[in-house]
C-alpha cells in the first residue's frame, strides 16, 4: 500500500514541477492523473493495493472539499449587499449549464455510444431503481 | 491536565489534531444521515458539513486560520485524490472510448455554457463588471477559478464564494433535473455533473454509481483545461 500512495504522491509532485515551470498549461492534479493513466495504460494491469486506495481516496472526495469550503463562510459578508442576484445568477446558470450538458451527451450518446456497447441496457435499467 | 477547562480548550483548539478531528467527526456524521436518507440530494453531505462547521467556529470563537491549520492534511489529500481519478477512468477505459465523441462535443457545448449562462445572468440582474468578472470561471475546481480570476483582475475570494456555492447547488440539483428530464444514461449524467459542478458534483457522481463518477471525473479535469482558456476570451466579447 505505501508502495501506491508513494506512487500516486510522485506522479503529483511531477505535475507540480511541470506547472511551476510554466512551460506546461495543465495545474498539477491533472497532470499527474495523466500520468497515472498512462502508466496504467503501458502496464496494462492495475496494480490490487492502488485499486483500494483510489476507491477510499474517491468514496470521500466530497469532505476534501470542507476545508475550503468553511472558508468560503467565513468569507460570506463579502458580497452581502449583492448576495441575491449573485445566488441567483450562479444557481440559474448551474441548472442550464447542467441540462444543456446533459441533453447534448444523451442525443450524441445515443446516436453514437450506445449503439455499440453492449452493456449499456444495465446501466439504463439499474438507473430506473435509483432514486439517486 | 488542569483543573481549569479553559485552559484544556485552548490547548486543543491550538493544535492541529482538534479540528482535524471536527472535520472527520462532522463529515463522517453528515454522510451516515445522507446515507440513511438513501442519498438523497438535500442531505449533500458537503453542504450540511460546511453550516455545522461553521457555526461551531463561530460559537467558539475560532479564527479560520486557525481551523484550516488543521483541516489542511483534509485539503491536501485533493491532489493526490485528482490523480486517483486515473484508477476508476483505466478500469472503464472502453466505456469511456466508446463515448470519446459525445464526449468532446458536450465538453465544449457545456464549458461555454457555464461562462456564457452566468455572464449573461449576471448582466441581466444589473451587477457590476468586477463581479461578473469574478463569476465567469464558478464551474471548474477552485484552484484554477482563482487562477483565472486573478488574471482578469476580478476578485479571487468571491470567485471561490461562487465556485463552492456551484458545487453544492450542482450536486443538489442534478438528480432531480436529470429525473425530470428522463435522461437515465449515468455517463450523461456524470458528465453533466463533472462540467457544471466540478469536484462536489463529481463526489456526488460517486455516491450514485461510479460509471456516472468516473465520467463526472473526466469532465472536470477536461473543463479546468477548456475553462480557462475559453474565460478570457468569452469575457472580452461578452463583456465589450
Amino acid at each position: 500500500m505505501l508502495e501506491q500512495i508513494a506512487r500516486v504522491l510522485l506522479w503529483l509532485s511531477l505535475g507540480e514541477i511541470a506547472a511551476k515551470s510554466g512551460l506546461w498549461p495543465l495545474p498539477a492534479p491533472v497532470t499527474g492523473l495523466i500520468l497515472l493513466y498512462a502508466e496504467l495504460a503501458i502496464r496494462g494491469r492495475l496494480p490490487d493495493d492502488l485499486g483500494i486506495l483510489a476507491d477510499r481516496l474517491l468514496q470521500f472526495l466530497g469532505m476534501l472539499f470542507v476545508p475550503a469550503g468553511v472558508g468560503v463562510i467565513a468569507y460570506l459578508d463579502v458580497f452581502k449587499t449583492e448576495a441575491t442576484p449573485i445566488l441567483a445568477a450562479v444557481i440559474g446558470g448551474t441548472a442550464i449549464t447542467l441540462f444543456v450538458t446533459m441533453v447534448v451527451v444523451n442525443r450524441l450518446g445515443r446516436t453514437i455510444a450506445i449503439s455499440r456497447e453492449p452493456g449499456s441496457e444495465r446501466v439504463e435499467g439499474a438507473a430506473r431503481d435509483v432514486n439517486a | 491536565m488542569n483543573d481549569n477547562p479553559f485552559s484544556l480548550w485552548v490547548y486543543l483548539s491550538q493544535s492541529p489534531l482538534l479540528w482535524l478531528t471536527v472535520t472527520l467527526v462532522t463529515y463522517a456524521a453528515t454522510d451516515a444521515v445522507s446515507l440513511k436518507t438513501r442519498r438523497h440530494p438535500l442531505a449533500n453531505p458537503v453542504l450540511h458539513s460546511l453550516w455545522i462547521i461553521g457555526l461551531f467556529l463561530l460559537l467558539t470563537n475560532t479564527s479560520y486560520t486557525t481551523y484550516f491549520a488543521g483541516a489542511q492534511f483534509v485539503h491536501f489529500l485533493l491532489g493526490p485524490a485528482t490523480v486517483a481519478l486515473a484508477v476508476p477512468l483505466y478500469e472503464n477505459r472502453t466505456r469511456v472510448a466508446a463515448a470519446v465523441l459525445p464526449m468532446l462535443v458536450a465538453l465544449a457545448v457545456g464549458s461555454l455554457t457555464a461562462i456564457v449562462s452566468v455572464v449573461l445572468l449576471a448582466r441581466a440582474f444589473g451587477l457590476p463588471r468586477e463581479i461578473i468578472l469574478s463569476l465567469a470561471p464558478k464551474s471548474v475546481t477552485a484552484g484554477v477559478a482563482m487562477g483565472v480570476s486573478e488574471s482578469l483582475h476580478a476578485d479571487p475570494s468571491l470567485t471561490a464564494v461562487s465556485v463552492i456555492l456551484t458545487g453544492i447547488m450542482g450536486a443538489i440539483i442534478v438528480t432531480p433535473l436529470m429525473n425530470f428530464a428522463g435522461i437515465t444514461d449515468f455517463r450523461g449524467r456524470g458528465f453533466a455533473a463533472g462540467i457544471a459542478a466540478h469536484g462536489i458534483g463529481t463526489a456526488r457522481a460517486f455516491q450514485v454509481d461510479e460509471v456516472a463518477g468516473v465520467f463526472a471525473g473526466i469532465a472536470m479535469s477536461l473543463n479546468a483545461l477548456v475553462t480557462s482558456l475559453l474565460v478570457p476570451l468569452a469575457v472580452t466579447y461578452l463583456l465589450r
